[in-house]
């Protein structure tokens, strides 16, 4: 047997690949986590996690060199002095904008299971229906009841605090106790509540950080440093979590520094042999084999690798024959809200820095409700006060104005919706062969952009969010919206879909690439449909279910 | 002696709140700080470190320039704004200046501490008034971005984080119902 040759292939070591190397190495496998940029490792590398805000050269704002460094990150709040290690080197890794899409990367170990926003929601038996009831898209070819198990198995293991709110449309997980809200979240909840009784909810966000000790994590701390990544492991990553795990099976072997070019696909045996990589540091070309390969490069990298591996029988890429490989690119629309002024609570603080917020679920277009566009979205948001807003005319400099900048200042509550967005054949990524990456690889071309139904549902977003936030009895209340440009989301979804079909999906229902069964794909590329939850929890319960399988299938010899 | 600063160790006496020593300040028209893009003369280095010492005096807790935050300043509007940023910067300082000239006969640095503050709320007050926004859009300008930089390194500075409110790197928890104890009467 060759040094190169293993039981399993996973590309990429995010949230999904992480799970995938952990349940297949936990199961027996041999396996080799493939990662195409450069190890960090969990504590030791997190060169900014325990530093104070002033030991950042400009406070972790930006500086004209990094806004130059950084053409697409500095779009949104991604480029910020204080982990601007962790995102993808944007010179090294173009892609090409067809129409504006913002792509916010992460190449290391880990991806971006360091960076994630860690909300944490299983979806409902609504949302796998929705396609089939609409007439949008495929059919999702599960339902709740197949996922509903290792929604619980995922949440065990990743920790997932939460309270058990008894929301009909946001079903309860196996949490850990939930963060409390501050004062002034619990008023505006008594009041939403009072308003809106049962047909709106107003919950404790759900979030991947631990609120105990848990497999040799500390509890959260509640430091809200997350994305420098944590040295108490506080929350879910792949070094936190599902690495060590992996780890400890013995069965693992990571790989840094490979970019994954292609999957080799064997006509004869109607599967894939293995993968070719590039050494990302020596240029060299490697290529590992094993009997079945997890695709986790993140949604629109995953169908690059596919598109990639291109044969004289798939031309269009593994996974090409439906047409449907690279299309109905999703996101969630972001950017529109509202927020406003809390009157009273001045002699009320809050210690600590939570890392979590709260959270309304979806409620339009349920129980009957049919507005003019279909689907729905959610709210994530908080109250807080400002550290100092003193700019009273007697006091606007000098001392007195000094020492009032020691005071809190007035508290806020503010909240921005999370909206679904549909899958549309025509919103793709393509291979522009026409541009290199510094490896000398075909880059992305993104053919990507917001539709009618999400534009109609952007003004029910803002309008619903002024609405609620005057009921529950905030001041001053300011909605907002934007141009909703897809990429900002980081919920990337689609581009590899499940379906009942081949001639419409790229996978089935167990996530296999349906022209090539031993290969998996379980990250955002699989979703037929976006809702309107924060979907990595979902990715890990289908990575776990799909490795279940697959394991299964090679011991029974069929795969 | 060399009165030039690295402002790259600016970080470092940042961190440190140290208090910078007084020969620093070069009144001959010399600038002390290195900038890679701004090009200030001492008397204009002076004149915005002096405004930010209206804004955040000395008193019986350290100034802006006690804790370096003037430097901090210079330095933000050096590495963080563009080209436009840095010209509205400069077109503006000098017409505070002119409008310190024309007002009081001399320049910004020469005035007492009480004709700087009286000038500094004039300018608060006349940006606040719709009447009376557009005079002076440029002096106006500089002085709000001066401010808000002055106030940012303050409040961000490791002094104010760790003496004037409590910022515990490892808070350990979450109360979610803290009372406020009022400092004294401000």
């Amino acid at each position: 047997m060759s040094t190169n040759t293993y039981d399993a292939i996973v590309i990429g070591s995010g949230i999904s690949g992480g799970w995938a190397a952990k349940e297949l190495s936990e199961k027996g496998l041999k396996t080799i986590m493939l990662e195409r940029g450069r190890n960090i490792e969990h504590i030791k590398d997190y060169v900014n996690a325990n530093k104070g805000p002033w030991e950042f050269e400009h406070r972790g704002g930006r500086t004209q060199k990094m806004i130059e460094d950084y053409p697409v990150l500095k779009r949104d709040y991604p480029l910020n002095e204080t982990n601007l290690d962790y995102w993808v080197d944007e010179k090294e890794s173009p892609y090409t904008e067809i129409k504006r899409f913002d792509w916010f990367r992460g190449y290391h170990v880990g991806g971006r299971s360091l960076m994630w926003g860690r909300q944490s929601y299983r979806w409902h038996e609504t949302d796998f229906e929705a396609n089939a009831k609409d007439g949008v898209g495929v059919d999702w070819p599960i339902r709740y009841k197949d996922l509903e198990k290792w929604y619980s198995y995922a949440e065990k293991f990743a920790g997932i605090s939460g309270n058990r709110d008894g929301v009909p449309i946001l079903p309860d997980g196996d949490f850990m106790p939930p963060m409390d809200m501050n004062i002034v979240e619990k008023d505006v909840q008594k009041r939403f509540k009072d308003f809106y009784k049962d047909s709106r909810h107003f919950v404790i966000g759900r979030t991947a950080n631990i609120t105990v000790p848990h497999n040799n994590r500390t509890n959260c701390q509640y430091r809200n440093k997350c994305w420098l990544g944590c040295p108490f492991g506080a929350y879910f990553s792949t070094q936190s979590a599902t690495l060590p795990a992996a780890m400890a099976t013995g069965n693992l072997t990571v790989r840094p520094w490979s970019i994954v070019t292609r999957i080799l696909y064997d006509k004869d045996t109607k599967k894939a042999k293995g993968v070719e990589i590039i050494d990302a540091e020596t240029n060299k070309t490697y290529e590992y084999y094993a009997k079945v390969i997890f695709v986790n490069a993140s949604a629109l990298n995953s169908a690059w690798v596919l598109m990639n591996s291109a044969t004289d029988v798939w031309e269009g890429g593994l996974g090409s024959s439906s047409g449907e490989l690279g299309h109905n690119v999703m996101d969630h629309h972001l950017g529109v809200g509202a927020g406003g002024r809390i009157e009273g609570f001045e002699d009320k603080y809050y210690f600590g820095r939570r890392a979590n917020g709260i959270y309304i679920p979806r409620y339009r277009n349920l129980n009957g409700e049919k507005r003019d566009y279909i689907r729905g979205f959610g709210y994530q948001g908080s109250g807080s006060r400002s550290n100092w807003s003193r700019d009273i005319a007697e006091m606007s400099i000098g001392a007195g104005f000094k020492d009032a900048l020691s005071e809190p200042g007035s508290w806020g509550f503010g909240m921005g919706g999370f909206g679904e967005t549909l899958p549309y054949h025509d919103n793709k990524i393509t291979l522009d062969k026409t541009k290199k990456d510094k490896w000398g690889l075909p880059i992305l071309a993104f053919d990507v952009e917001v539709k009618e139904n999400e534009k109609k549902m952007r003004v029910d977003m803002m309008n619903d969010a002024v609405e609620m936030l005057t009921k529950a009895g905030v001041k001053d209340v300011k909605g907002y919206t934007s141009d909703g440009i897809l990429g900002r989301g980081i919920h990337e979804m689609g581009t590899a879909r499940m379906g009942r079909d081949p001639k419409t999906s790229v996978l089935n229902e167990w996530n296999q690439v349906w022209d090539a069964k031993n290969v998996f794909v379980t990250d955002g590329a699989a979703m037929a449909s976006s809702a309107c939850q924060n979907p990595s929890l979902t990715y890990m319960a289908l990575t776990a279910r799909a490795a279940d399988y697959a394991v299964d299938q090679l011991k029974k010899g069929t795969l | 002696m060399n009165r030039r600063i690295a402002i790259r160790n600016m970080a470092l006496i940042l961190g440190s709140a140290a208090v910078l020593p007084s020969c620093l300040h070069d009144n001959k028209g010399k600038p002390v700080v290195e900038l890679k893009y701004l090009k200030l003369n001492g008397e204009q280095e002076n004149l915005v470190s002096n405004l930010a010492e209206t804004i955040l005096p000395k008193t019986n807790t350290p100034g802006a320039k006690d804790l370096g935050i003037n430097l901090f300043v210079f330095k933000m509007i050096d590495d963080c704004f563009d080209q436009k940023g840095q010209d509205e910067f400069m077109a503006g300082l000098k017409e505070f200046g002119d409008v310190v000239d024309k007002k009081y006969g001399k320049s910004f640095n020469e005035l007492t501490a009480a004709e700087r503050t009286a000038f500094a709320n004039d300018i608060e007050k006349q940006s606040k008034d719709p009447n009376n926004k557009d005079k002076d859009a440029k002096a106006t300008g500089f002085y709000w971005t001066v401010k808000g930089q002055t106030v940012f390194g303050y409040t961000t500075s490791k002094y104010f984080m760790t003496e004037q409110i409590i910022y515990e790197l490892v808070p350990g928890r979450y109360n979610a119902m803290f009372p406020v104890k009022k400092k004294a009467a401000v």
